[in-house]
């Protein structure tokens, strides 16, 4: 076997030692991860460049759209806004209490004997009905029967139309003056009627029907 | 094995680990930190326009669909509101009842302000409620009769509130007539 001599030991062993340098090989695992990071944040702001074009057309997408939406706001508000108004004046409109039906109806109640000579009306608040003082005078061989036939014809009239009527008298006195009908002298009585009625009555729930106990 | 590190060699470990830490430290809190950061940011960004854009396009359709709905209440306003002409009510109101009457045979009627005050309810805050004296001088019931006929269905925002009706002395074929009314006028 030939004798195998190392005349460059320590040479060898120098290489070798700067071999193994730690910061060489530290600086070596820096430089590799480095580059792994770089990549990785690489791949991350390509993908943030992605989602920064896809917001950038959205946002061009809402600017578009946005001024349309603004005023299709503003006009549902406003549609609304008339439509809740004409709802109330509708309202107000419908719930009016109409003079003349019901003095058209006082005029077929006045026979030729009675005379009316005044007439004042109120419509109550809040849809609580109507009240109508009417004052007059009738005459006839009865002139209290000529008066008390306008209140019932009144409140035969008024009850065709309208709800919870009631017709009474609040004065009904003679008076000595006498009038002229038909040539004859009749005596006259002096009336003040007072009518009340309700024009748009709501309408009270029938009572439940009493159950009949199961067999 | 047993790794024999001489002092220089463990020095230059150490500083490689610092080196590392500074790194890594670097890396997350002055670039991918702030990169994460902003793109959850604008995901959270997208993701509200894209609600909003989804709910406005709901928006506008509900929008096309409330104008077909409501077009006749928008005709109907229109032509409540065409009632109330421009100006001070007290400037056109007395004379427009006082043609009114004359054109029913009703002369030397007048129309005078009682008050003015604003609706209770929120959907009437751009109307006014006017409280009017209507005197007709003399006329008779027939007359009366229709022309008040005449002014519930030509007025349909006026009201009568409270009606007298009294025979004159003079001629009692004739009566003085005083009617209280109340008008909705819009703000102008």
């Amino acid at each position: 076997m030939a004798l195998h001599l190392n005349l460059l030991h320590e040479e060898f062993q120098e290489q070798r030692q700067r071999q193994r340098d730690p910061l060489k090989i530290g600086m070596m695992v820096l430089g590799g991860l480095g580059a792994l990071m770089f990549l990785y944040y690489m791949w991350n702001a390509y993908q943030t460049l992605g989602i920064r074009s896809r917001l950038n057309a959205v946002q061009s997408d809402w600017s578009k759209l946005e001024p349309q939406v603004t005023a299709a706001q503003k006009r549902s508000a406003e549609l609304n806004s008339i439509i809740g108004t004409t709802k109330v004046l509708d309202g107000m409109i419908d719930g009016r209490f109409f003079w003349a039906p019901f003095l058209e109806k006082l005029s077929h109640c006045v026979a030729l004997n009675a005379q009316l000579t005044s007439v004042d009306g109120t419509v109550l608040e809040e849809n609580r009905g109507v009240n109508v003082l009417i004052e007059g005078l009738a005459a006839g061989r009865e002139p209290r029967s000529a008066a008390e036939e306008l209140r019932q014809l009144l409140l035969e009239q008024l009850s065709q139309s309208y709800h919870e009527v009631k017709v009474e008298f609040k004065t009904l006195e003679d008076l000595d003056t006498l009038v002229k009908i038909g040539g004859a002298n009749m005596p006259t009585a002096r009336f003040s009627l007072s009518a009340t009625f309700n024009p748009n009555a709501v309408v009270k729930p029938a009572p439940a029907a009493p159950r009949k106990p199961k067999p | 094995m047993k790794i024999n590190l001489s002092k220089d060699q463990i020095q230059k470990l150490a500083l490689s680990t610092i080196g590392f830490v500074v790194l890594v430290y670097v890396y997350f809190s002055f670039f991918l930190g702030p990169l994460n950061k902003s793109r959850a940011s604008m995901l959270t960004s997208i993701k509200d326009l894209q609600f909003k854009v989804g709910n406005s396009k709901n928006e506008m359709t509900k929008a096309a669909n409330l104008e077909k709905q409501a077009s006749a209440a928008t005709s109907r306003y229109a032509a409540l509101t065409n009632l109330s002409p421009e100006g001070a009510p007290i400037a056109w109101f007395p004379p427009r009842m006082r043609i009114f009457f004359s054109n029913q045979k009703i002369d030397k009627s007048t129309a005078r302000l009682e008050n003015n005050v604003p609706y209770k309810e929120a959907d009437l805050a751009g109307w006014m409620r006017y409280n009017w004296v209507l005197d007709l001088p003399q006329t008779d019931f027939t007359t009366l009769g229709k022309a008040l006929a005449e002014l519930e269905n030509n007025e349909p925002l006026l009201s009568i509130n409270k009606i007298n009706i009294h025979s004159l002395p003079v001629d009692p074929q004739f009566q003085q007539v005083n009617l209280a009314v109340a008008t909705a006028i819009l703000k102008r």
